[in-house]
């Protein structure tokens, strides 16, 4: 098991250093060290995303959660708007972006644990209100967009070459692989998404662990687009857009199960780097939107077969 | 009568109802003829993607990559030369052999290669869409006006819209007294018991699909010889109408549970629904909140309702 459980970080890890060599050849100068910081950054994002889908696919009943876009673009949004450029306020912006986030992906669970409604469908109608609601918003009171200088710097600064926000989410990563695979809950979550029947009847109150999965992702999701918005210096509609195909696809490529009650991190975060680093290399060789959504699309049915195959092979 | 007493699909008819009275309220001569056939034609894509979906779902397997479909076939028709092919129903033609081709791949890497089609499809909307993109990167081409001649016309005083709608619910009534019709529900119900009845599990959801696509080819198509341009983005609302329709008319995502009909009803609720927004003089900006609002009551209510039936 522990072997399986390396296999795959190793085989990602494998493959991004193949694509980087092979960046390196195709051209030089692909692999300095700044180039490695800024994909470290932007892999941050994606593995930040990456974990909202990490824990709803390990909670089961066809667990996902498509509201990832507009949940940060709301985060985006509300906490660049509390922040109003000033540093003294941006801890409360992003409390605030956080519980809106809480509170979103509360419905979501309430929705899906609760009522039954299939994930996919909650999840895409709540982030259609969520976006509804933020072009209303955005029209009618013009909101400050601008992130803070401290924000800014917070997630664009390195510190002796390494990125802080990838420091941040080396932290978050490990509390995340902490909370999923040592703790307590995390056996509980894995319980609830393998079989929610015999974990209802061993003790588990499976629709709160459902709930505060979706709970999560809503919170982290809502934190990421936050971080975003210092990333790119300012919060719009649609910020958040580009991270509901991709977070679904790292967490499938690092080994999380659409059927539930397995949630390797470890996995997705490399999935996340991997992911990062070949759209780096696309975008350099020149290879347009629509070539990156095919390879994206190739890429992640290949990963799929793959596990159907290692499946199989252990049965 | 069988379909009606089906407990699902009651209250996703009086939702129809209520819809249909709110838009002849606030939109004038909603049923004279012009509006009427204007209505039905803005209707036809949505009714027949969400049949689609509705085929695809009953089988037991779901496909998320509908939308990117239209995209693709729409970009393909904005793309070949008419006179390549033949005159408009050659494009037609090709149209249908391409929605038959996706249709093939997804339920192949469903059924054969057994991945989950939730995700699979998924995969594959990427991919779709990156071949629209790559033929028609920003909205434009053309498309032979004969083409939406021939959408807009007519077949002895019936508005061809119509006559497509009507031919797929009648393929659907067909469908359902014919064997492939009855496999594709005990499939979607029971896929060991439909094993163990001798029945081609991997055939019968290979059908399905190919089925539901010939319907997306049809909407690309409607779509098309609306617009008569090509647009890489022109299907994507139409993956989340047509799953939120199937919900809303009673059809279980689990498979196996629920009639066309109730795709259909799903399908007019949430295409008369944006009528209803529009008529209303609700200012633009509330369009897609409203829409929102809407889509999540109708699936509370119908949920809440089935609840209730079933403890009932």
């Amino acid at each position: 098991m522990t072997a399986l459980r390396l296999g795959r970080p190793l085989l990602l890890l494998a493959l991004t250093l193949l694509l980087l060599a092979a960046g390196e050849v195709l051209l030089p100068g692909f692999i300095g060290p700044g180039q490695i910081a800024n994909q470290l950054k932007i892999a941050s994002f994606l593995g930040l995303f990456g974990l909202c889908q990490t824990v709803v696919m390990a909670a089961g009943g066809q667990g996902l959660d498509l509201s990832v876009g507009a949940i940060a673009t709301l985060g985006g949004i509300l906490g660049a708007a509390l922040m109003n450029g000033s540093n003294a306020m941006t801890p409360i912006g992003a409390g605030v972006a956080i519980g809106a986030g809480l509170a979103a992906g509360c419905v979501n669970g309430v929705g899906i644990a609760v009522l039954g409604v299939p994930p996919l469908v909650t999840t895409l109608a709540l982030s259609s209100v969520i976006d509804g609601g933020l072009i209303v918003g955005v029209s009618l009171a013009h909101p400050a967009n601008g992130a803070s200088p401290g924000l800014v710097a917070m997630t664009g600064r390195s510190f002796h070459g390494i990125p802080t926000v990838a420091v941040l989410w080396a932290v978050i990563a490990a509390i995340a692989i902490w909370l999923l695979s040592r703790s307590a809950w995390g056996r509980r979550l894995c319980r609830t998404g393998a079989n929610p029947i015999t974990a209802r009847l061993s003790g588990t109150d499976t629709t709160r662990v459902r709930i505060v999965a979706y709970m999560m992702s809503g919170g982290i999701a809502a934190f990421g687009g936050f971080l975003l918005t210092g990333y790119v210096g300012q919060a719009f509609l649609g910020l958040g857009n580009a991270y509901v195909l991709t977070s679904i696809v790292v967490a499938a490529i690092g080994g999380v199960a659409l059927a539930g009650g397995r949630a390797p991190y470890g996995g997705v975060a490399c999935a996340a780097i991997l992911m990062t680093v070949l759209v780096s290399l696309l975008t350099a060789i020149n290879i347009g939107e629509s070539g990156r959504q095919v390879i994206f699309g190739l890429t992640l049915l290949s990963f799929l077969m793959l596990d159907r195959y290692l499946m199989r092979a252990r049965h | 009568m069988r379909a009606l007493r089906y407990t699902g699909i009651l209250p996703s008819l009086l939702m129809l109802v209520v819809v249909i009275a709110l838009n002849a309220r606030l939109q004038p001569h909603f049923f004279g003829l012009p509006s009427l056939e204007d209505n039905i034609a803005t209707l036809t894509p949505t009714i027949l993607v969400c049949l689609a979906q509705a085929v695809i779902v009953l089988s037991g397997e779901l496909d998320l990559s509908v939308g990117a479909g239209v995209s693709l076939i729409n970009c393909l028709l904005a793309t070949v030369p008419i006179s390549a092919v033949g005159g408009p129903w050659g494009l037609m033609g090709l149209a249908l052999l391409l929605a038959l081709a996706l249709g093939a791949i997804n339920g192949v890497i469903v059924t054969i290669f057994g991945l989950p089609s939730l995700i699979a499809t998924f995969a594959t909307a990427a991919v779709w869409f990156g071949l629209a993109l790559a033929l028609i990167p920003q909205p434009g081409g053309e498309l032979d006006q004969s083409v939406g001649d021939l959408y807009s016309g007519t077949v002895s005083g019936v508005p061809v819209p119509l006559f497509i709608v009507a031919g797929a619910l009648l393929i659907w009534t067909l469908l359902g007294r014919h064997r492939l019709g009855r496999r594709i529900v005990a499939v979607g119900s029971n896929p060991a018991a439909a094993f163990q009845a001798g029945i081609s599990v991997l055939r019968v959801k290979l059908a399905a699909y190919l089925v539901g696509w010939l319907l997306v080819g049809l909407a690309a198509i409607a779509i098309s010889a609306q617009t008569l341009s090509g647009d890489a983005r022109v299907g994507d609302t139409y993956t989340l109408t047509s799953v939120a329709a199937v919900v809303i008319g009673g059809i279980s995502l689990a498979g196996g549970r629920g009639t066309p009909w109730g795709a259909l009803v799903g399908a007019i609720v949430l295409g008369i629904v944006s009528n209803v927004i529009y008529f209303a003089g609700i200012p633009s900006i509330w369009q897609e909140f409203f829409k929102g609002i809407v889509i999540m009551s109708a699936l509370g209510f119908m949920v809440l309702e089935q609840k209730r039936a079933a403890v009932a």
